[in-house]
């Protein structure tokens, strides 16, 4: 897949998800124990063999930039191509703030037009997923499309209620040929269950035509004014894939939840770290060390981890220190969280750093987990 | 011309011997590629010295199976040691003009790299091997060099009297000058033993090295030759004392014990100090996971492991599966074994990527009175279903297959 590029689109802070994006994109939302979401991305690009990937950052990407350095845990520092960090800037009609993915795309067109890949994949970064996009080339040259939207089935029960209103959630109807004949933005009773991914494929020299020809126009909204126009009648044709395997978005605290505690179950694990390789920036942690004492079960534990305490049903990242006579619950604990002996913990997300004094007990239920920010003391 | 940054020290590292004591797990790898404490390999403590010492310069002298050695350390990347003025360079021996031969001692491995140190133009020359778990501030000791005048400086370690016959032990003057080195003394005198960590300077390194190449009853060793010789000729030799935890691992009990030693509260040996952390290669790996049926008491573990079986006092390092029902007890199980359920593995080291089948006995209990050796089971190794391996043993594929045949 030499002659495609990827470019992934971090969206701007997403209220929805409380303290955790209050300083960091969703892309740079630490999950699963020691990754970035962005990590999952950016690996299916290199493992489908992309070696040109550009990330376009909003606000609050320093922790996004620090991640990821100069793509070398990518491989991605190479002397042709490689990463490319794109920062909105300032120039005389650019305001450093982008109006949606079509401007963010204007702004960086020198970047897509000194490319020289014949395809773009262009995704956001709130999906994780493990894959390769092989067969999603294969399929765009085998049905002549002109852009191929890549979606999953998903049961309306499967989608977070809390935003089914939200216009980022776009059902796709597909007929025999696999052309879409509709895109709906945001239906209450969608007419279909196939959920747009926001991964979609086309030619390169096709999207700067687009993004010309939506500047001029005064387009900003790729979805409505892009995409849905043309399923109902215009030039272009647009085709859907569907993507089988497992998939899940975050875009709230519940969605943030369900994806850590996803991986407590074997298939889920299976489907996110047993396929191909996951990327991600090295620490040098040591391994987890469990004291005498310490009782742990059904939980993901990352290196650098001290237990002497109870864990169960939990995901605890990178030096997570849990102390004598703690009991951990169904919770999730960022790098470095310091709980002290005694604290009962259940239900809650506990950011960077966080420390849990002695006796503490921070009890919540499933549908509304405590969120406690980064460097926080309770 | 290219001008080369002229470097004040650079290291050479020892990692060419076979470590024959280790038995099979040196089979397919050099020593200094052993796997040690969940997720480094030997080689990562010098090399991780080096790097915290400000010594970015390191010359890998390898012979003895390379090849795990080599991809190991690569770019050198993970110490930092990928530079465009120095890092790492690893040095296999090769032809020369009509001549080329093996390294045939330490002595003559350093001397067949002359030109390699040359070009960075040093005062000093660091000689490490590539057997020891220790942390240790190697600029202190060229400092000390450099403030003292020395030709060789020689890092000791204070070891019990008794102990002291197995190693090179050195008599020093009350202003630490060495007065008398001994290879293995059957009665030593002084408790002073050499870390195998020494510091010359390279001026006259360089002299001594090329008289012991014209010397054809030399054996081309530092410790039976270099060192001697520069004593006897009244060399300025100093004494550089180290303290803190030094073990060599050159034994399959040392290593088990070097092992074992890092899970004593407090550890003896500390891989969780900040300060100086020790680097190491790792394919990235997910947080390993802990099942509803697993019970894990004072162990380490590392990422990519899945356990549902009973672990105590042991080290798991990178992708070890342990199913329901094994049980593991006092061991070190190496990266990627899979121990299957109704195994048990106790006092043992189990080796890269084996697989202790269901219903195998690796080793067992320490008994009173006994000499409770460690079992090992070596790399790549499947062992057949209810196979027992007995404290002390050693078994590999080779010997399987080497013991099928007889039976057939």
């Amino acid at each position: 897949m030499k002659d495609v590029m990827g470019l992934i689109y971090t969206s701007k802070n997403e209220t929805s998800l409380r303290e955790l994006t209050a300083s960091r994109a969703v892309a740079a939302l630490p999950v699963a124990g020691r990754y970035r979401m962005i990590d999952f991305m950016i690996s299916n690009m290199v493992n489908s063999g992309i070696r040109n990937v550009g990330v376009i950052m909003q606000k609050n990407y320093h922790s996004l930039m620090d991640h990821l350095g100069s793509g070398k845990e990518w491989d991605l520092h190479t002397r042709n191509d490689g990463l490319f960090i794109l920062p909105p800037f300032l120039t005389r009609d650019n305001v450093g703030s982008y109006r949606g993915i079509l401007d963010a795309l204007h702004s960086n067109l020198t970047y897509l037009r000194r490319s020289t890949q014949e395809y773009v994949i262009l995704t956001n970064s709130h999906t994780v997923l493990n894959t390769t996009f092989d067969d999603l080339l294969d399929f765009h040259e085998q049905s002549r499309a002109d852009i191929t939207l890549v979606y999953a089935h998903k049961d309306p029960e499967e989608v977070d209620e809390t935003i089914t209103l939200s216009p980022r959630h776009v059902y796709l109807s597909v007929n025999g040929d696999g052309v879409l004949t509709d895109m709906e933005i945001g239906p209450t009773e969608p007419k279909s269950h196939n959920f747009y991914m926001d991964i979609m494929l086309l030619r390169r020299d096709l999207l700067l035509r687009l993004i010309d020809q939506a500047f001029a126009e005064g387009i900003t909204d790729i979805n409505r004014e892009l995409l849905q126009r043309n399923v109902h009648g215009g030039p272009l044709r647009i085709c859907g894939f569907e993507y089988a395997g497992y998939n899940h978005r975050v875009e709230t605290i519940n969605s943030y939840y369900s994806l850590n505690m996803d991986l407590l179950r074997p298939e889920c694990r299976r489907a996110l770290f047993g396929v191909h390789p996951v990327y991600t920036k090295v620490h040098d942690e040591v391994p987890a060390r469990y004291m005498d004492g310490a009782r742990a079960v059904n939980s993901l534990v990352a290196d650098g981890c001290v237990i002497e305490g109870t864990v169960e049903n939990s995901v605890l990242f990178r030096g997570v220190h849990v102390g004598k006579g703690a009991v951990i619950r169904n919770s999730i604990l960022m790098q470095g969280d310091a709980i002290e002996s005694g604290v009962e913990i259940e239900h809650v997300i506990l950011d960077k750093h966080v420390t849990v004094l002695s006796g503490s007990r921070l009890i919540a239920p499933k549908l509304y987990p405590i969120v406690v920010g980064k460097n926080k003391t309770v | 011309m290219v001008l080369l940054r002229k470097k004040q020290c650079i290291a050479m590292l020892l990692a060419g011997g076979q470590g024959s004591r280790l038995g099979i797990l040196t089979k397919v790898m050099a020593k200094p590629a052993v796997p040690f404490g969940g997720k480094y390999r030997i080689i990562d403590f010098p090399l991780s010295n080096c790097s915290h010492s400000g010594i970015d310069t390191v010359g890998v002298l390898t012979q003895y199976q390379p090849l795990e050695l080599n991809s190991y350390i690569g770019s050198g990347q993970p110490w930092d040691l990928d530079l465009n003025s120095g890092g790492v360079f690893v040095l296999p021996p090769y032809q020369k003009g009509k001549s080329g031969e093996w390294y045939r001692g330490t002595a003559n491995a350093i001397y067949q790299n002359i030109s390699f140190i040359e070009q960075f133009s040093p005062d000093y020359v660091l000689v490490l091997s590539g057997d020891h778990i220790y942390k240790m501030d190697y600029n202190k000791m060229v400092r000390f060099h450099a403030r003292s005048g020395a030709d060789a400086t020689i890092a000791v370690f204070d070891v019990p009297l008794e102990e002291a016959s197995r190693f090179g032990i050195m008599s020093t003057d009350g202003e630490n000058r060495i007065t008398r080195f001994e290879e293995k003394p059957p009665h030593p005198t002084s408790t002073k033993a050499s870390m195998g960590v020494y510091v010359f300077t390279w001026s006259v390194l360089r002299e001594y090295l090329i008289s012991d190449e014209a010397d054809p009853t030399s054996k081309n060793d530092f410790g039976k030759n270099i060192i001697p010789r520069m004593l006897n000729d009244g060399r300025k030799m100093m004494a550089y004392g180290f303290e803190g935890y030094w073990k060599d691992v050159g034994t399959i009990e040392s290593l088990w014990e070097a092992n074992m030693d890092l899970l004593k509260n407090p550890p003896a040996f500390d891989l969780y100090d900040d300060g100086w952390r020790i680097y190491a290669r790792n394919p990235i790996q997910p947080p390993h996971f802990i099942a509803d049926t697993a019970r894990v008491s004072d162990s380490m573990i590392t990422e990519g492991c899945d356990v549902a079986g009973e672990v105590s006092r042991s080290i798991l390092f990178a992708g070890v599966r342990v199913e329901r029902g094994a049980v593991i007890r006092d061991s070190v199980i190496m990266p990627g074994a899979v121990i299957r359920s109704g195994a048990s593995v106790i006092r043992a080291i189990v080796g890269e990527d084996s697989v202790v089948s269901a219903g195998c006995t690796v080793g067992a209990e320490a008994r009173e009175g006994e000499d409770n050796l460690i079992a090992l089971v070596g790399q790549h190794t499947e062992l057949p279903e209810n196979f027992v391996v007995n404290p002390g043993d050693q078994v590999d594929s080779d010997m399987l297959r080497l013991e099928r045949s007889l039976n057939v």
